[in-house]
C-alpha cells in the first residue's frame, strides 16, 4: 500500500491546481515544495488570467492575493529613439476581470495554503532528489534517503525539470526551446502609478514589447503594474544570444529601463528584487511524452506556454494542465490502474483543451517569432513611415507608396522578403 | 536607477548553502571550452572570465537553470539546491 494516491512535485501553479482537484476528489495527495513558504522560488512575468482557476477556486478574485485587475494591454515597438504603442482598453475587460497582475511569492503561497484547506498534506522545503522507480514504474519519490511512496507522481517541477531528465522522462532542454527572461521588481508608490498609467487603485495595465533596437536578439519586453510596484523585464532567446555571443542576460533589462520611453515610467523607483526564470518557448515540439506508467508532467516542465512575440501565457496553461491532470489521477484511482494506458485520459483531456489545441494550432509560430526582421526592420519601417508622416520638417510630402519603398531599400528589404514575412504572420500567427 | 549586476543581485534574498554547490563545473572541460557562452547567459553573473579562466560561484544563483542549457560541453552539472536553501523570492 503506497503513502499516498498522489505525489505532487513543485507546488507552483500546476502543481497546486492538480493538488486541490484531486483533494477536491477525495484523494490523499502529498504536495511537496523545495521552498519554504511554497512557492518563494517561482518567479513569472506576472499576468495571471484566471478562466481555469475559477474552477477549482470560484472565489478566487476576492480571496487571492492580487495585485491590480488588466485594464488596458499595450503592445509596444521600441526603436533606439521612438516607440510605437497600440492601446488597447476596453470595459469589457473592466466587467469581466479575468486578468490580474500578480506577485508569485505573495500569490503561490495561497494557492498552495488553498491545497492544504482542500485536503492535501502540503510539505514545504523539502527537495526531491530523485523519482523511486521500480520495475519500470515511477512509484514514489527519495529525499533524504528516504522514499515516499505513492500510485502516481505528478511533476511539477517547473521548466528547469531535473527530476525529469535525470529519470528519463524528457531530454535535456535545448536552446530553441526556451528563451531567458530577466526581472526586476521596481517599487513605486501607489500615487505615481495611478497617475503614470492613468489608472484608478484597483486597475493595472500589461505591456508587451518588441525592442527593435537591439540587433538580432530578438528581445521581447514586459512592464506590468502592481499596488505599488512595477514587474519589468526582458525575455531573451537561447539560440539569438548564443548566435550573437556578446551580450549578457543581465545588461539586455537595463538597456530597456534605460529606452527613452520606459525611463520615465521608472523614474524616481528603486529596485526591490532581481530575478531570472527560463520560459518554455519551443511550442509542440518540445512537449515530452506527458504520461506513463505512474506519473504524469504538468505545467512549464510539459513546455506549456503561448509566445507569438506579442502574446506570452503560461500560468493559464498551469492552471488547466494541473487541473486535467488531476482529474486524470482521480478517475485512475477510480479504476484502480495507474498503468501508462489508464493515465494515458490525461493527454486526451489535454487535447480536448486549448493547451494542445493551441500548441497545435500554433505549431509553426516560431518561423514568426525566430524572424529576425519582426525585431529589426519592422519597426524600423513603421518608425520611418510614422516620421514621414506626422513629422513637419519643410520638406515636399510624399504618399505612403513611396514613404514605404523608399525605407524598404534603406532598410534593405525587398517586396519579395517583406511579402513572404507577411505570409508567414498571415499563415502561422 | 541602472545599477551595477551585483547591485541588482544584492536586492534579492537568499539562504546561502555554505555546504553544498548545488552546481558544480569541471575546470577541465571549462579550459577547453571554444565560447564560454555561460558568460553571456547566466543572468546572475555566476560565470565569469579571469585571464582567460573561467571562473563559477554559485552563492548569487537564481536557480533558473539556464547555465544547464547554455553548457554544450558537459561540464555544468546541475542539482536542486537542499531543502530551503537557495534564491527565496520576496515577490517573485
Amino acid at each position: 500500500m503506497p503513502d499516498y494516491d498522489a505525489i505532487v512535485v513543485g507546488a507552483g501553479n500546476a502543481g497546486s491546481a492538480a493538488a486541490i482537484t484531486m483533494a477536491n476528489k477525495g484523494l490523499n495527495v502529498l504536495l511537496v515544495d523545495r521552498s519554504d513558504p511554497p512557492g518563494t522560488k517561482n518567479l513569472s512575468g506576472g499576468v495571471l488570467w484566471g478562466n481555469d482557476l475559477a474552477k477549482i477556486l470560484p472565489k478566487w478574485q476576492s480571496e487571492a492575493p492580487l495585485e491590480r485587475f488588466i485594464q488596458n494591454k499595450k503592445i509596444g515597438f521600441l526603436t533606439e529613439k521612438s516607440s510605437v504603442v497600440i492601446d488597447f482598453k476596453t470595459k469589457i475587460f473592466e466587467e469581466n476581470k479575468v486578468g490580474y497582475t500578480v506577485l508569485r511569492s505573495k500569490f503561490d503561497p495561497w494557492l498552495a495554503k488553498k491545497a492544504k484547506e482542500a485536503g492535501a498534506t502540503v510539505i514545504p522545503g523539502i527537495t526531491v532528489e530523485s523519482l523511486a522507480k521500480k520495475d519500470g514504474k515511477i512509484v514514489g519519490v527519495e529525499e533524504s534517503g528516504d522514499t515516499i511512496t505513492s500510485n502516481v507522481v505528478i511533476l511539477a517541477e517547473g521548466i528547469n525539470p531535473r527530476l525529469s531528465i535525470e529519470a528519463g522522462l524528457r531530454a535535456p532542454l535545448q536552446d530553441w526551446e526556451v528563451s531567458v527572461g530577466v526581472k526586476e521588481i521596481i517599487k513605486l508608490s501607489p500615487q505615481k502609478i495611478e497617475d503614470r498609467f492613468n489608472l484608478t487603485s484597483s486597475s493595472g495595465t500589461a505591456s508587451e514589447y518588441i525592442m527593435g533596437n537591439l540587433e538580432e536578439l530578438n528581445i521581447g519586453a514586459f512592464l506590468y503594474t502592481n499596488k505599488d510596484s512595477i514587474s519589468l523585464g526582458i525575455v531573451a532567446p537561447m539560440e539569438r544570444l548564443r548566435e550573437n555571443g556578446v551580450t549578457h542576460t543581465y545588461d539586455i533589462i537595463e538597456q530597456f529601463k534605460e529606452h527613452p520611453s520606459i525611463a520615465p515610467l521608472i523614474d524616481g523607483g528603486t529596485v526591490a528584487e532581481y530575478g531570472a526564470h527560463m520560459i518554455p518557448e519551443g511550442g509542440l515540439a518540445m512537449v515530452p511524452k506527458l504520461y506513463g506508467d505512474g506519473y504524469l508532467i504538468v505545467g512549464d516542465a510539459a513546455g506549456f506556454g503561448f509566445s507569438n512575440g506579442l502574446v506570452l501565457q503560461g500560468m493559464n496553461y498551469a492552471f488547466l494542465s494541473g487541473i486535467l491532470a488531476g482529474e486524470a489521477a482521480a478517475e485512475a484511482k477510480g479504476r484502480g490502474d495507474f498503468s501508462s494506458s489508464s493515465l494515458s485520459v490525461y493527454k486526451q483531456k489535454l487535447e480536448n483543451s486549448y493547451v494542445l489545441k493551441d500548441l497545435k494550432t500554433f505549431k509553426d509560430i516560431r518561423k514568426v517569432t525566430n524572424n529576425t526582421n519582426m525585431y529589426t526592420t519592422y519597426p524600423k519601417m513603421l518608425e520611418s513611415i510614422l516620421l514621414e508622416m506626422l513629422w513637419e520638417r519643410g520638406q515636399p510630402k510624399k504618399k505612403i507608396r513611396d514613404i514605404l519603398s523608399s525605407c524598404a531599400a534603406d532598410l534593405n528589404m525587398s517586396k519579395l522578403k517583406t511579402a513572404t514575412d507577411f505570409y508567414y504572420i498571415y499563415r502561422r500567427m | 536607477m541602472i545599477l551595477d549586476i551585483k547591485e541588482r543581485l544584492g536586492k534579492t534574498k537568499y539562504d546561502v548553502d555554505k555546504t553544498y554547490a548545488h552546481i558544480t563545473v569541471d575546470e577541465n572541460i571549462c579550459e577547453k571550452c571554444p565560447h564560454h557562452f555561460c558568460v553571456m547567459a547566466c543572468p546572475a553573473q555566476c560565470y565569469t572570465l579571469q585571464d582567460g579562466r573561467l571562473s563559477f560561484q554559485y552563492e548569487d544563483c537564481v536557480e533558473c537553470g539556464t547555465c544547464s542549457v547554455a553548457c554544450d560541453q558537459g561540464s555544468v552539472k546541475w542539482h536542486y539546491p537542499k531543502a530551503g536553501k537557495g534564491v527565496i523570492y520576496k515577490f517573485g
